[in-house]
């Protein structure tokens, strides 16, 4: 018998690149600038302010 | 409130010893706004105090000790502001206001661009308590000072909606997911912020031309101040 497995893929922050847990009090957005490309903050990085960085079109924020 | 008028004291005093009157050149044509009606509205001056976060935004330090920010940069940051919200269902976008000054721009804010206002205090659990009965959920909140309004930032933070701020240069980054470098104290400043913000979101949704503007003017944005209570 063979058991399947389930992969669970987590999204990294875009500040950090850290793969951000489910449920904390993280966020996630369409770049303001291009608005392709979706941000994703980890409640680190929000709470401390880090900068993140758009890989289109180069906005930095916040 | 003595913090507010101290700043208005200091934009008045200083406007005489902005930039001298200048030729329109290439730069002041791209601005969304004439740049004399901005410096004029004192969107550029600061405070005494400088953060780290807002240290990017700054143009110089005068000899009195007050930072004055970027006009360009600001401009830019408005445009991008304009361009984020535009993105969001007009009902899903909650602007916050706990400053008096804020208030009235806020709610012509909204009246115009369909957005939900939260003026006065912010009443805690409004975006984060379920069994409150008047809550709201909003995808996008819009801040008229990090610190004023740190009650919404945090619940925002807490229920993981992105945070747009007007942001002075004494404020931090903390929890804010994208700035507007301005002077958040002055009554005018505000009034021409939100006159801006506003007409730019209804440009992005194509609802205004490129070439007309709203049907308020920045005074119909500006708070009002009635004798009464200055005299009180």
């Amino acid at each position: 018998m063979t058991e399947k497995t389930a992969t669970l893929t987590l999204v990294t922050c875009s500040s950090c690149g850290k793969p951000i847990p489910p449920g904390t009090e993280a966020t996630k957005f369409l770049c303001p600038n291009c608005g392709e490309i979706q941000i994703k903050r980890c409640s680190k990085c929000r709470k401390f302010g880090r900068p993140y960085r758009c890989p289109k079109c180069g906005f930095i924020g916040p | 409130m003595p913090e507010d008028e101290e700043i208005e004291e200091i934009t008045e005093e200083e406007k005489p010893l902005e930039e001298p009157e200048t030729a329109p050149t290439a730069m002041e044509e791209e601005l969304l706004m004439p740049q004399d009606t901005l410096l004029s509205a004192g969107i550029h001056i600061g405070t005494r105090m400088k953060t780290g976060d807002m240290e990017q935004f700054i143009y110089r330090v005068r000899p009195d000790g007050l930072f004055v920010l970027d006009v360009k940069k600001t401009d830019e940051r408005i445009r991008v502001a304009a361009k984020f919200l535009a993105r969001f269902d007009a009902s899903k976008i909650a602007a916050a206001a706990a400053r008096l000054y804020a208030q009235e721009p806020v709610r012509k804010f909204c009246e115009i661009t369909g957005a939900t206002q939260v003026v006065g205090r912010f009443i805690p659990g409004l975006l984060s308590n379920p069994s409150y009965p008047n809550r709201i959920e909003p995808e996008v909140l819009v801040v008229s000072d990090p610190r004023a309004d740190f009650q919404a930032v945090k619940e925002s933070s807490s229920v993981g909606i992105p945070v747009v701020a007007l942001c002075s240069t004494d404020n931090e980054f903390s929890g804010v997911d994208l700035v507007i470098p301005t002077n958040n104290k002055g009554r005018r400043a505000l009034a021409v912020i939100y006159w801006l913000l506003a007409r730019q979101i209804l440009r992005e949704r194509g609802e205004l031309p490129v070439d007309k503007n709203l049907p308020l003017t920045i005074e119909d944005f500006e708070a009002k101040i009635s004798r009464e209570e200055g005299e009180t």
